[in-house]
């Protein structure tokens, strides 16, 4: 089965320094990651290739430093990695993303099962997976919590749903997005991270895949985003003292200004 | 002085008789001064009375340090501020805390850059404004017990995993204000007052010169917080840091923070028995240089740690380690290249192949989501034990769990260990091993069943103090000695070099008011 796990290289951490004079948000770059959504996409692929084997391959669209996270893909148990990378990608909505993941899975052809996380903490839009189901021409299934059987031509999963939980039997090709209940996502062993810096990482650009100008980068994405600002939250401590009885007088109080 | 501060014990304050050491005291009345100020008028008032203080921060002590026999509770966890920065010539920068400050808040903002510099000097905004332009810095001490106080680790000089590199706490504090027993105030500055010899005369702020003799002692050659640090010539700060509260009252703190290393990488190392486990720590320790850590646990805190999971939703995410794996050790890469940190890894798979281990059974973590999966999973040992101690207490109240904090030179760790291996089999106990094995030092858990479990494991402990003094190691290396390790400092000094700690003690604190029973015994001289 050859199975293409979409990953997409994010910031390690949620938390947002500021610089106390300009105001604007510290980037140290220091630490990319995997997408913690995608961890569990690769899990699954690797695991699902450990059972009826097959062949892993990590696809990422990014800038070129976005390589190291493929190569990370590598040391948990992917066979390979592509990178999309081109300026003209660069200010990219999930359209045009959609677009371009699609004509990298083109170009590996021939792929049974895509596996995407739910969505990309840095942007929370969930919107990537569907969209590039559609790209391709092929069914998906959204928030698979477990993946019951596989094999090369079918796969039946379990998906959950507003409404409660769901079985889906499908034939392949097919992509799922799937949640954080799936599985545990291994770490990498010493042998693994080693085994990954020698690994095949392919670059593809823009010519390379033969990409349609007017549908990537800025020119191909309807949406922009105009401003990120942090949300204004208004958290306030109160200390309060005295004995049992003033204190639970107290926290009523304050409870029932809050509702 | 405003008497509202100083409240009576009743039921809404007996959780301030107790710490994590899970001993329970006594006492009438508690404080919790939010200023220097108030620390003062409260000890002078303790002072004309003769009542004796136990000094509290977040109670977070393992020896029972902060647990009252009688007396006042001078609790200070609302004296909490972040006062200031400083920068010197070379760049290092300092923070001015109070001592209920809590580590991990404090560790938080210095990660985020985001103090409350409302009341702050203009001299410290200015530096604080630098210091956010400035490459990431940290503060290196970390027990596992982040939620521990400032003032509680200096009280302690607690330790950590990243010890192994880094040092103690000590080696970070470069100021300190004491408030002493009659309500005088102390400063000491690293680098500005020594003993001559064994000999130190102190200045308090109003003037006053204190004199006295140094104890005699040879500090152990291994990691320590036992009792004072002497040392000939030394600086007169390292007499407070580690004295468990018996010499004054900690009101501020200077820390010095660290620039924090580029590259930081863990590696769990699983091992299919003890022994190779042992060997591939000796070897590390002698060709690798940039291992800030070096943490081992054993086959039963593995099992323990196992069944909490299977029962513990809190656990449920902890990767599973097969079974056939008898040992860990976990080592953590400090550096500023990753090309460094990729030749660490590639010979760490070298000594783990040639120590009969196989470099395929590792996990490791290259960013901080695989490093907090690697801590959490550390952190979860101990708290697995102490779940499970936890379980056998509701059933048996005198059961408690028996950890040892001892520390021996680096020649010492096989036979050290074979020795705990040996007695524990012997004496057919429940156990579980873990702990900071660079340092040559492990935390021996005894886990007892019953009340004769627990005799058995109190004579065993006696028994390993003996052999870790003999072996030039010390009792306690990071907890401190609090009430609980004091019979154990005796082990390690004999009864005349406490005397020699008692004349200090006396010196500073006559009437022998500040936290009675840590360390020692005040009434038990020799004479």
């Amino acid at each position: 089965m050859k199975i293409v796990v979409c990953v997409k290289q994010v910031p390690s951490t949620n938390e947002v320094r500021l610089d106390p004079e300009t105001n604007t948000i510290i980037r140290d770059g220091k630490q990319s990651v995997i997408n913690p959504f995608d961890t569990y996409a690769l899990e699954e692929g690797i695991k699902i290739k450990e059972k009826i084997q097959g062949e892993v391959i990590a696809l990422s669209m990014g800038i070129p430093a976005a390589e190291k996270i493929l190569r990370d893909a590598v040391s948990v148990g992917a066979d390979r990695g592509m990178l999309l990378s081109d300026r003209s990608f660069a200010g990219a909505d999930t359209l045009a993303t959609a677009y371009t993941l699609s004509l990298g899975i083109r170009k590996i052809s021939e792929v049974d099962l895509i596996l995407c996380g739910k969505m990309a903490v840095d942007g929370d839009t969930a919107q990537i997976g569907p969209e590039l189901a559609e790209n391709l021409k092929i069914p998906h299934i959204t928030n698979v919590s477990e993946i019951i059987e596989v094999s090369d031509n079918e796969i039946t999963c379990r998906t959950i749903t507003e409404t409660g939980k769901r079985l889906v039997k499908t034939k392949t090709p097919v992509l799922l997005t799937v949640l954080k209940d799936i599985n545990m996502p291994r770490l990498p062993s010493i042998d693994g991270v080693i085994n990954s810096l020698d690994a095949s990482v392919i670059v593809e650009n823009a010519e390379s895949l033969r990409a349609n100008k007017s549908y990537i980068g800025l020119s191909g994405s309807p949406t922009q985003v105009v401003k990120t600002y942090i949300p204004e939250r208004k958290n306030e401590s109160i200390e309060i003292e005295g004995d049992s009885e003033t204190k639970s007088e107290k926290i009523n109080s304050v409870i029932k200004e809050v509702i | 002085m405003n008497n509202n501060i100083i409240h009576c014990i009743k039921e809404d304050y007996v959780e301030y008789l107790r710490d994590e050491s899970r001993t329970i005291g006594k006492a009438e009345s508690i404080s919790f001064p939010k200023t220097g100020e108030e620390v003062i008028d409260i000890v002078k008032d303790m002072y004309s009375k003769e009542v004796p203080i136990t000094i509290q921060g977040a109670r977070t002590g393992l020896a029972a340090g902060a647990v009252p026999r009688k007396g006042h509770v001078l609790n200070l966890s609302k004296l909490n501020n972040i006062l200031g920065m400083r920068v010197d010539e070379e760049d290092n920068y300092y923070v001015t805390l109070q001592p209920g400050a809590i580590l991990s808040q404090f560790k938080e903002k210095i990660k985020l850059r985001k103090f409350d510099t409302s009341n702050w000097s203009f001299e410290s905004k200015k530096v604080f404004n630098n210091f956010c332009k400035k490459e990431e810095m940290f503060f290196s001490p970390d027990p596992t017990e982040t939620s521990a106080t400032i003032g509680g680790m200096v009280s302690c000089n607690a330790s950590g995993a990243r010890s192994y590199m880094y040092g103690p706490t000590r080696k970070y504090i470069e100021k300190l204000k004491l408030v002493l027993s009659d309500g005088d105030t102390l400063t000491v500055e690293r680098g500005k007052n020594f003993a001559v010899g064994r000999s130190l005369v102190l200045k308090t702020d109003k003037g006053m010169n204190i004199e006295f003799v140094l104890p005699k002692y040879l500090m152990p050659n291994s990691k320590n917080a036992s009792g004072y640090y002497v040392e000939d010539n030394m600086d007169a700060i390292d007499l407070f840091i580690g004295a468990d509260g018996t010499l004054g009252i900690i009101t501020e703190i200077e820390v010095r923070l660290l620039k924090l290393p580029e590259i930081i990488w863990g590696v769990s190392c699983f091992f299919e028995n003890e022994a190779s486990a042992i060997g591939f720590v000796e070897e590390i320790r002698r060709n690798l240089k940039d291992i800030a850590s070096m943490e081992f646990f054993d086959k039963n805190a593995l099992y323990i740690l196992k069944k909490q999971k299977e029962r513990n939703p809190g656990f449920e995410r902890l990767p599973d380690v097969d079974e056939k794996m008898k040992s860990v050790i976990y080592l953590e890469i400090h550096t500023e290249e990753e090309k460094v940190a990729l030749s660490n890894l590639e010979k760490i798979s070298k000594i783990m192949n040639s120590s009969k281990g196989k470099s395929k059974d590792t996990w490791v973590a290259k960013n901080d989501v695989g490093l907090n999966r690697l801590i959490f999973f550390r952190h979860a040992v101990p708290e697995s034990v102490n779940m499970l101690i936890d379980e056998r207490k509701k059933e048996n109240s005198k059961i408690t769990k028996l950890g040892t904090d001892m520390s021996v030179p680096d020649e010492h760790l096989e036979e050290v260990i074979k020795m705990y291996k040996k007695d524990i089999i012997k004496e057919n106990l429940e156990s579980a091993t873990w702990g900071h094995i660079g340092d040559n030092h492990l935390h021996v858990n005894i886990l007892p069943r019953d009340n004769k479990d627990y005799d058995i494991g109190l004579k065993l402990y006696e028994k390993w103090a003996k052999k870790v003094t003999e072996l030039g190691g010390a009792v306690s290396a990071e907890h401190g000695v609090g009430k609980l390790k004091s019979k154990y400092l005796k082990v390690m000094y004999g009864q005349n070099h406490i005397d020699e700690m008692i004349d200090i003690k006396s010196t500073l604190d006559p009437k022998l008011l500040l936290s009675p029973g840590n360390l020692f015994e005040v009434g038990k001289r020799s004479e």
